[in-house]
C-alpha cells in the first residue's frame, strides 16, 4: 500500500533534520510511541501502541534509518508486530527548503497483515494520514525550540490546537 | 391417500420457535461451568514457526490452559479428506499447525478460559515467531512453478483429471465455428447467518462425549471425530440443535470439532467455541474458485458439435471434506440442458496460501452451468440469433430421456423447452426484445439474459458417494397416537420438519400436528447421511415414505386381526383401515373380494373385539400393538418401521430463469427490471418451501454475479474479512421475484420429487450476468467477468 503526502514546518531544514534523526524528539512526536531505543547505528528498537478503528494494541519492532544525506533525505524501515496483526515497510523524506521553513514530501510503501488487514485495510490510508499530521504537527512544535532547550509539551488536545492554528495561519497567508 | 398436505402451502412448522427466538442453536445450550475456548490463528499467508510463547497467557487470570501444535501431535488424527481421486496428493492436515502455517487463520492454539472475554484477551498474549515464507495466492501461478506449498509433493498441483466422452477432437473438426472464453468463478463466502460453534462435554464415569455442533452432518461427523480422538463412534454422541444455515461450510469435518472434543476430556469440563465472523470469513471453507477455458464447437445452423473445459481449482493450502471432488461435479454438468456429442475436461487442482474451497450451495455445478451458459450466449452472438433460439435448438426431447450425456450421466427427466417456453410467455419475451431494440434507440442500455440450466441433486447413489449415498428414517407410532418420524437426513432450515410431516400425515391419514420429526443427534436417530446436494427430500424423504409404507403393511396385518378379516379385504382410506372401504373400492371397479361388515372370513377368532367397529384408525391400531393383548401370530409388538433408501440414480431438476436489467449510463449501476424463473424439480411436497429455497438461492446468485468476492492480497492477506468488507446482497438489491414451475415427475424414487436446494444458486448467475452483458453489447461487450460492480460498467462505458 502507497502512504504519501506533504507537510510544511516552519524551522529551517537543517534542525528539521536533526530532529528527524533524534531518538528522543521522535519518541515524543510518533502518535503512541511507548520506547523507542537506539540499538546500533542509526537502528532502533520501538514500541508503539496504535490501531485502525476498534482494532487497537501494541506494536514491537525495529526501524532503521537508511540513504542519510543531510538536510536534504532520509529513508526509514520499520519492521513490526504486534496483536492486530505486522506491519513493515519503508519511507523516504525529502526534505526542501521553502518560503518561511521547510517543505517535507514523504511516500512510502507498507504491508500490513492479520487482522489489520482483514478489518481495518480500508480505513489505514486515512489512520495513517491522520497520524502523519500529529506526527509533523508535533515535529514542529519541536523543530520551534533550539537544541538544548527544554521540549514543548505534546498531548492529544495541544496537538489538536497546534494543528488548527497552523491551519489557520495558512489561511491567512494565501489571502 | 387422502392427500391434505401434499403439494399444498403448509406454514412451516419451524418458524414459531425461530421467529420468536425461542430456538436453541450451540450457543444457547449452556451446561454448568462450561469453559471457554479461542483460537490463536496466523496472520501470515505461509510462513514456519520459530517458536510460540504461551506463558503470558497462561499467567493471565482465568486462562485454564492452552493448547498448541506440539500439545495435540499424536493425540488427534488429521482433518479427513473423502474424496478419493487417481493420485490425489493429500497434505497432512493436523488439527493445529505445528512447524508451518499455510494460510491466514490457520489455527496455531487454542486457549480454554473461564469465560469468553479472558479467552478472547489471551489470544493476544500468546507470542508467535514466524519466518515468512514466500506466498503463492494466484491459482496459476501456483500451477506454474510458484512457491511450493507443501514440500514433500514438489509442486502445487494436486491432482490433475481428465473426464469426459466422445471423439473431442473430431467433434472440433466437425465444427463450422468455435467460441473461446475465459471465465472466472469468483471465490466466495458461504456466510451462513449463524456461524459455527462447538459445545464438547465428557462424562468420565460413562466414558461418553457430547458434541454440540453446528454441522450438516451429524453421524458422518460422528465417524470422523471418533476416529480422530480415537474414541469408541458408539461413546460418542453429536447433536446439532438449529443449525442457522449451512449452505454446504457445514457439510465438513473440522479441527474445532475435534479439538473441543478432545479438550473437554482432558479437563473434565464442558468447552464451547462460538466462532466470530472474522473467523468464519479466514477459516471456514470458501466455495468457487475456478478459472478456465472454454472452447464450444458449433455448426452455422447453430448444433453444437463439441464442448472442453480446462480449468484450474485453487483448492486452498489443505483439503477439506470434499475440496479436491469440488471441480470433479463441474466436470459431470458440462452437457448442460444440451445435446453436446463430445465433451472433455480437463482439471488441475491447485494448493494455495489460501482457506481450503469446498462444498458452497452449488458445489461445483453453478460453475458448470454458468460456462455452458455463458458459452451458448458466445455461440448466439457469433451467429446473430436469440440466444433462446440457441438454446432451443440443442435441447433433447422430452422423449430422449433417460438421456444420456457425454459426460457419462443419465439424466432421469426432463422437458427443457415447456420450461423455455413458459418462462418466455410470463415475462413476455418476444414484446420484451421490441422494447429493449426502442430503448437501446432512446439510449438506454436495457439487458436480456437467459439461462436454461439443468442441474444433479439428490447425492446420490451410493457408487457414487464417497461415504454413502443413501438416507434412512424411522417412522413410529407412539400408544398415545402421536407419529414420531426420525431422519438421518440433517436439515437446517429447509422445512423438512414440516415437509417430511406432510408427507407422513398424508399417508397415515392423521393431523398433521400429530407428527413430530426429530433430527440432528446420533443418540437418538439411527445412522443418517445428512442433508447437502438437494438431497433430503429426494433421498430422506422418500425414506420417510418408505417406512411409512412399511408400517402401514404391520398395521394392516394387525388391523385384518382387530377386524376378524383377511388382511387382503382391508383397505385404508382416510387414515381408516375399513372393510366398507374395501367395499366400496370393489363397488367403483377394484377387483378385491367383497367381505360384508360383521361376516368374519372362515378361520378367523370368535368374539370380535373392535366393539362393534368396523373400522380403525391408525391409532387405534398403535395402540392395540403396544398394549400387545392381542397381536396375529408372529407379529412384534410396537409399530415402527425403519427405511434405508438407496437411490438408483441422481436427479436432474432443471428450468429456465430470465434476467432483465438496466444499466445507468451516468454511473455504471445495474438495476433489475424483471426476474422470471421457472423451476421444474419434479413433484412438490410444499410449494411455499420450494419457492423459499428458490428466492434464497437466487440471492446468492445476484450476491455472486453482482457483489461478492474472497479477496487476498498478495501476500495472501484476507482483505475482505469483515462484512463491510464482503459485500453480500441486501433486499434493496433483489427484485420481485415472479416465479413459476413445470412439474415432470422423477422416476428414480417413488416420490416423484427431485430436490430444488441449490437450483437458484445454479439457474441464475448466468442469467444475471447474460442480462447486464447483453444490455452493454452496444459497447462490444460479449462477457463480463464475476462480480460485475457499476465499476466495472462505467469503464466499459466511459471506454477505460
Amino acid at each position: 500500500m502507497k502512504l504519501e503526502g506533504i507537510h510544511q514546518l516552519d524551522a529551517p531544514r537543517e534542525r528539521v533534520y536533526q530532529c528527524l534523526v533524534d531518538p528522543e524528539v521522535l519518541q515524543r512526536c510518533i502518535p503512541g510511541c511507548e520506547r523507542l531505543e537506539k540499538t546500533g547505528d542509526n537502528t532502533f528498537a520501538a514500541t508503539i501502541r496504535a490501531g485502525v478503528g476498534s482494532i487497537k494494541g501494541v506494536f514491537n519492532g525495529t526501524a532503521r534509518l537508511e540513504d542519510l544525506r543531510e538536510p536534504e533525505h532520509l529513508r526509514i524501515v520499520v519492521d513490526s508486530k504486534g496483536a492486530p496483526g505486522f506491519l513493515k515497510g519503508s519511507g523516504d523524506l525529502d526534505l526542501e527548503h521553502a518560503e518561511n521553513g521547510t517543505k517535507v514530501n514523504y511516500s512510502g510503501d507498507v504491508q500490513v497483515g492479520g487482522t489489520i488487514a482483514s478489518v481495518g485495510q480500508r480505513m489505514i490510508q486515512g489512520t495513517a494520514k491522520m497520524m502523519a499530521t500529529q506526527f509533523f504537527t508535533s515535529l514542529n512544535a519541536e523543530a520551534g525550540t533550539q537544541a538544548g532547550e527544554p521540549p514543548p509539551q505534546h498531548g492529544f488536545f495541544r496537538t489538536a490546537l497546534r494543528w488548527f492554528s497552523g491551519w489557520l495561519r495558512n489561511i491567512f497567508r494565501k489571502h | 391417500m387422502t392427500n391434505n398436505y401434499v403439494g399444498k402451502r403448509v406454514k412451516r412448522t419451524e418458524d414459531p420457535r425461530l421467529i420468536r427466538g425461542l430456538a436453541h442453536y450451540v450457543d444457547d445450550v449452556a451446561l454448568p461451568g462450561t469453559l471457554h475456548v479461542t483460537f490463536v490463528r496466523s496472520i501470515y499467508a505461509h510462513a514456519k514457526i520459530t517458536g510460540i510463547d504461551t506463558s503470558a497467557a497462561l499467567s493471565t487470570p482465568g486462562v485454564v490452559a492452552v493448547y498448541t501444535g506440539q500439545d495435540v501431535a499424536g493425540k488427534i488424527g488429521p482433518v479427513p479428506c473423502a474424496s478419493a481421486l487417481p493420485e490425489l496428493k493429500v497434505p497432512d492436515h493436523r488439527v493445529l499447525a505445528t512447524d508451518k502455517v499455510y494460510f491466514v487463520g490457520h489455527p496455531i492454539a487454542a486457549i480454554v478460559a473461564t469465560d469468553r472475554y479472558a479467552a478472547r484477551d489471551a489470544v493476544d498474549l500468546v507470542m508467535v515467531d514466524y519466518e515468512e515464507l514466500p506466498v503463492v495466492t494466484d491459482v496459476e501461478q501456483a500451477a506454474n512453478g510458484g512457491p511450493v506449498i507443501h514440500e514433500a509433493f514438489g509442486d502445487n498441483i494436486a491432482y490433475k483429471l481428465t473426464s469426459g466422452e466422445g471423439d473431442i477432437d473430431a467433434a472440433f473438426t466437425a465444427a463450422d465455428r468455435t467460441v473461446k472464453q475465459r471465465i472466472l468463478h469468483n471465490r466466495l463466502a458461504p456466510i451462513a447467518m449463524e456461524p459455527r460453534g462447538v459445545l464438547a462435554r465428557y462424562f468420565p464415569g460413562e466414558e461418553e462425549l457430547t458434541i454440540w455442533s453446528s454441522t450438516q452432518i451429524p453421524h458422518l461427523m460422528r465417524t470422523q471425530v471418533a476416529l480422530m480422538i480415537g474414541i469408541p463412534e458408539n461413546k460418542l454422541r453429536v447433536i446439532t440443535p438449529e443449525v442457522g444455515g449451512g449452505f454446504g461450510s457445514k457439510l465438513n469435518v473440522y479441527s474445532e470439532e475435534a479439538l473441543l472434543g478432545w479438550i473437554a476430556m482432558q479437563l473434565g469440563k464442558p468447552v464451547k467455541w462460538i466462532e466470530t465472523r472474522r473467523e468464519n470469513m479466514q477459516a471456514t471453507i470458501h466455495g468457487r474458485g475456478q478459472v478456465g477455458d472454454i472452447e464450444v464447437g458449433f455448426k452455422n445452423d447453430g448444433t453444437l458439435t463439441g464442448l472442453r473445459y480446462s480449468v484450474f481449482a485453487d483448492l486452498g493450502a489443505y483439503h477439506q471434506l470434499l475440496t479436491p471432488a469440488i471441480p470433479t461435479l463441474t466436470g459431470l454438468m458440462l452437457s448442460g440442458a444440451y445435446k453436446i456429442p463430445a465433451i472433455q475436461m480437463n482439471i488441475t487442482g491447485c494448493f494455495t496460501n489460501k482457506m481450503a474451497t469446498d462444498a458452497y450451495r452449488g458445489a461445483g455445478r453453478p460453475e458448470a452451468t454458468y460456462v455452458v451458459e455463458r458459452a451458448l450466449d458466445l455461440v448466439a452472438a457469433e451467429l446473430g440469433v436469440d440466444p433462446a433460439e440457441v438454446r432451443r435448438k440443442n435441447f433433447p426431447s422430452p422423449d430422449e430421456f433417460p438421456f444420456h450425456t457425454a459426460t457419462g450421466l443419465d439424466y432421469d427427466s426432463g422437458d427443457y423447452e415447456t420450461a423455455l417456453n413458459k418462462a418466455q410467455e410470463i415475462i413476455g419475451y418476444a414484446q420484451l426484445r421490441e422494447e429493449q431494440k426502442k430503448a437501446r434507440d432512446e439510449g438506454r442500455l436495457i439487458g436480456i439474459g437467459v439461462s436454461t440450466y439443468v442441474e444433479i441433486c439428490a447425492l446420490g447413489p451410493s457408487q457414487a458417494m464417497p461415504a454413502g449415498g443413501w438416507e434412512s428414517a424411522t417412522v413410529r407410532i407412539e400408544p398415545t397416537g402421536k407419529v414420531t418420524v426420525l431422519t438421518g437426513a440433517s436439515p437446517h432450515g429447509q422445512g423438512q420438519e414440516t415437509s417430511f410431516a406432510q408427507i407422513v400425515a398424508d399417508e397415515l391419514g392423521v393431523n398433521i400436528n400429530d407428527v413430530t420429526v426429530i433430527h440432528g443427534d446420533t443418540g437418538v436417530v439411527q445412522y443418517g447421511i445428512g442433508t447437502f446436494g438437494s438431497r433430503a427430500t429426494a433421498v430422506g424423504g422418500t425414506a420417510v415414505f418408505v417406512a411409512v409404507q412399511k408400517l402401514k403393511e404391520k398395521a394392516q396385518k394387525i388391523a385384518a386381526h382387530m377386524l376378524k378379516a383377511d388382511a387382503s379385504h382391508i383397505l385404508f382410506e382416510g387414515g381408516k383401515y375399513s372393510l366398507q372401504a374395501a367395499a366400496a373400492a370393489s363397488a367403483t371397479g377394484v377387483s378385491e373380494p367383497v367381505v360384508p361388515v360383521g361376516q368374519a372370513p372362515a378361520g378367523a377368532l370368535p368374539e370380535p373385539e373392535t366393539d362393534g367397529k368396523s373400522n380403525l384408525t391408525i391409532q387405534d391400531i398403535a395402540l392395540a400393538a403396544h398394549l400387545a393383548k392381542d397381536l396375529p401370530p408372529d407379529t412384534e409388538p410396537g409399530l415402527s418401521a425403519t427405511y434405508f433408501f438407496e437411490p438408483k440414480n441422481f436427479t436432474f431438476p432443471f428450468g429456465t430463469h430470465i434476467a432483465v436489467v438496466e444499466v445507468d449510463h451516468e454511473t455504471g449501476d445495474i438495476k433489475f427490471l424483471r426476474y422470471v424463473a421457472v423451476d421444474d424439480c419434479g413433484r412438490v411436497i410444499n410449494p411455499m418451501l420450494v419457492d423459499g429455497q428458490v428466492h434464497g438461492g437466487i440471492v446468492q446468485s445476484i450476491g455472486q454475479a453482482m457483489y461478492e468476492e474472497v479477496v487476498y492480497d498478495e501476500q495472501g492477506q484476507l482483505v475482505t474479512g469483515t462484512l463491510m468488507d464482503y459485500a453480500v446482497p441486501r433486499a434493496k438489491h433483489i427484485p420481485n421475484f415472479e416465479l413459476d414451475r413445470t412439474e415432470t415427475p422423477s422416476p428414480v424414487n417413488p416420490l416423484g420429487v427431485k430436490g430444488v436446494g441449490e437450483a437458484g444458486t445454479i439457474g441464475a448467475t448466468p442469467a444475471i450476468v447474460g442480462a447486464i452483458v447483453d444490455a452493454l453489447a452496444p459497447f462490444g461487450v460479449r462477457h463480463l467477468d464475476m462480480p460485475v460492480k457499476p465499476e466495472n460498467v462505467w469503464r466499459i462505458i466511459n471506454g477505460n
